[in-house]
């Protein structure tokens, strides 16, 4: 093989040629849940009903906010496994915090404590090269037992007499007919493509989550990067937490038991390689409401939740195996694949 | 000793961690306290032995919390309608090795990755037990199953004697038969392993089968001691299972097993959870410092790691290869 043909091929790859696959690999997920959301009036009339369809929007809302996180993590070749007991821990300290200081505290202590954990979590994986799979289940149990702590004398519940306050209706309130979370969650995609497609921090992190090593090589930082990547899983659940508790209004260690599967499901379904080096945010974003939208019609058609488990998790595996398929008979481009896997723009 | 130090690091905290219980409390070293804490160790080493084989393998199987819920209720619902005994346990065995033959197959046929196609049975899993029973206690009262826990051949505790029948059992395997040999191979290096012929997905199958086996005898353990079955037990239970290997020092990556490492894993585990409860501390302190624990034995390991060089250089691996 010649240099030319080399330096051609990823040129070739690099968006002129229409490849079904790459539509697939970002579009699959969303075009699933058109058909779906075009087939619910008959399956399960009323689904659009706007109540309905708003419930739907915010109760997404806090699991897509930290998908982009994970999005990100994932890309970058790492699992987050704490964000359930980040997730608990940071609505516990808001909550603690509007009872002591008002609706900027909550906002703050939200923020910093998400991004605390996310430095926590960093740290151990860069300073103790703890591998972040290890690391991250590790404060999976910490954070939630931290959590428990705070709470050992029942949840942290809202005042009943702030109820009425502009912070408990943040959870609730709609802004053009579309919840606040959703609006929230929608803004916070919009900067994470930014971050990833724009800025050089995020062509950095998929080109170490296309090779640690490579990327070493070409100056990129291990620590800068996970530091980035795990601040940011921690930012998103800061700001996932203040949607949550402005609409259940209590809190404690048992807060939203795994999570951090949903969230990872989520972001694999959407199309996110395991394998890193690669995102999809309009893929996170689709199977986030794929999820939902799903749910809400097995519940709508009165399955029990013990089939609902059911068809979920068939539903990951068949999206995984036309994956996994559709990589395997690709096999004859593979090495040009992973050629143009060192590009990091796609 | 500073060689088994070495190779099991875990060695000098467990021995330090009884010291300091024995100093502290004047229940520990009683012998119904330490028998109460090697039963549940015996009960959770089980299941981490299989587990070594499969992380021996650089793969996980996130699916063997909702096993043991199933196996516990196909036991139950078993029982119940009169089977014989006999016939319950090869049911609930057998519903274990099915869930595992599926794991296997998924992965290796269909191509998912194993850390979202064990995810994906263990969400399946768990509803299908919870759909099984409507949701509702299968409640027994069998002395034979009570047998499997509270019995005692020779004296000795019964799960005690599966355990260490397990653990020789997977230690003869990894460190004595070819499939030992050939599964540290796969993890070391899979497609090594495969180009130097290896049946690498019969094999792949055969460990996943292993612990949906280990996961349905765990839950007949489980369900022995608390004589019922229903769809929540076994909730979390994956992560303990990986937590006790882990601790044991099988290398995360695959390529290397310790089965005295998880053997003694179970024992730190739950001593220490005795411990916090003997010594009155609420049960939040027993997440955190199992967590903490989780996290020091993999900075030692890493420590440890760095003097011997570099990595393979496997998914996961990448992110913490040492620069060249």
């Amino acid at each position: 093989m010649t240099a030319d043909t080399i330096t051609a091929k990823p040129a070739a790859a690099g968006g002129t040629r229409f490849s079904l696959g790459r539509q697939w690999d970002t579009w699959g997920v969303t075009g699933i849940l058109l058909i779906l959301l075009a087939c619910t009036p008959f399956i399960a009339p009323g689904f659009l009903a706007v109540d309905n369809a708003q419930s739907v929007l915010r109760e997404s809302a806090y699991v897509g906010i930290v998908a982009l996180g994970m999005t990100f993590a994932i890309a970058s070749g790492a699992f987050d496994l704490s964000v359930g007991g980040q997730l608990a821990l940071t609505s516990v300290v808001s909550l603690m915090a509007f009872g002591a200081g008002g609706t900027g505290a909550a906002i703050a202590a939200a923020v910093a404590t998400g991004i605390a954990c996310g430095l926590v979590n960093a740290a151990l994986i860069t300073g103790l090269r703890v591998p972040p799979f290890v690391a991250t289940l590790g404060t999976l149990f910490v954070f939630r037992g931290v959590a428990y702590l705070l709470t050992q004398d029942g949840p942290k519940i809202l005042p009943y007499d702030q109820i009425g306050s502009p912070f408990a209706r943040m959870g609730s309130l709609n802004v053009v007919g579309l919840p606040l979370p959703f609006v929230i969650m929608v803004a916070v995609f919009g900067a994470g493509w930014v971050l990833l497609r724009r800025t050089a921090t995020g062509r950095r992190t998929l080109a170490y989550g296309s090779s640690p090593s490579a990327a070493r090589f070409c100056g990129i930082s291990d620590t800068r990067t996970r530091v980035f990547v795990f601040g940011l899983v921690g930012l998103t659940v800061g700001i996932a937490a203040l949607t949550y508790i402005t609409r259940v209004w209590t809190a404690d260690g048992s807060a939203q038991d795994g999570f951090e599967l949903k969230v990872i499901a989520a972001v694999v379904l959407g199309g996110t390689s395991l394998k890193g080096g690669k995102a999809t945010l309009i893929g996170t974003f689709s199977a986030v409401f794929l999820v939902s939208v799903l749910n809400e019609v097995l519940v709508s058609r009165g399955v029990e939740s013990a089939y609902q488990r059911i068809v979920l998790g068939c539903v990951l595996i068949v999206a995984l195996t036309i994956d996994g398929l559709r990589t395997r008979f690709a096999a004859p481009g593979s090495f040009r694949r992973s050629l143009t896997r060192l590009v990091p723009t796609r | 000793m500073i060689k088994a130090v070495r190779r099991v690091p875990l060695l000098v905290p467990l021995i330090l961690v009884m010291v300091i219980l024995a100093v502290s409390t004047d229940t520990f070293l009683s012998t119904g306290n330490l028998e109460n804490v090697l039963v549940a160790a015996a009960i959770l080493a089980i299941p981490g032995v299989a587990m070594t084989f499969c992380l021996a393998m650089g793969e996980f199987d996130l699916s063997v919390g909702s096993t043991v819920s199933l196996a516990g209720v196909v036991c139950c619902t078993a029982l119940i309608d009169g089977h014989p005994l006999p016939v319950a346990f090869v049911m609930a065995l057998g519903a274990g090795a099915v869930i595992g033959l599926v794991n296997g197959l998924v992965i290796t046929k269909l191509g998912v990755t194993p850390f979202i196609a064990t995810l994906a049975t263990l969400v399946i899993v768990r509803g299908a037990s919870l759909a099984y029973t409507g949701g509702h206690d299968q409640i027994v009262n069998s002395a034979g199953l009570k047998y499997l826990v509270g019995g005692r051949p020779l004296g000795v505790p019964m799960p005690i004697v599966l355990a260490v029948v397990a653990a020789g059992l997977a230690w003869w395997t990894l460190n004595r038969t070819r499939f030992g040999r050939w599964v540290c191979a796969i993890g070391s290096n899979r497609d090594a392993a495969a180009m130097s012929g290896l049946p690498v997905d019969r094999i792949r199958i055969a460990v996943y089968v292993l612990v949906g086996l280990a996961g349905g005898v765990w839950g007949l353990l489980i369900s022995s001691q608390l004589q019922k079955g229903n769809g929540q037990l076994g909730l979390g239970f994956e992560l303990d299972a990986i937590t006790v290997v882990v601790l044991g020092g099988t290398a995360l990556l695959g390529g290397r097993a310790s089965v005295i490492g998880t053997v003694l894993g179970a024992v730190m585990i739950e001593t220490i959870r005795n411990g916090l409860n003997l010594l009155n501390t609420p049960p939040a302190y027993q997440r955190i410092s199992v967590g903490l624990l989780l996290i020091a034995a993999l900075a030692l390991l890493a420590l440890r790691r760095d003097d011997r060089g570099t990595q393979p250089n496997r998914t996961l691996a990448k992110v913490q290869e040492t620069p060249a």
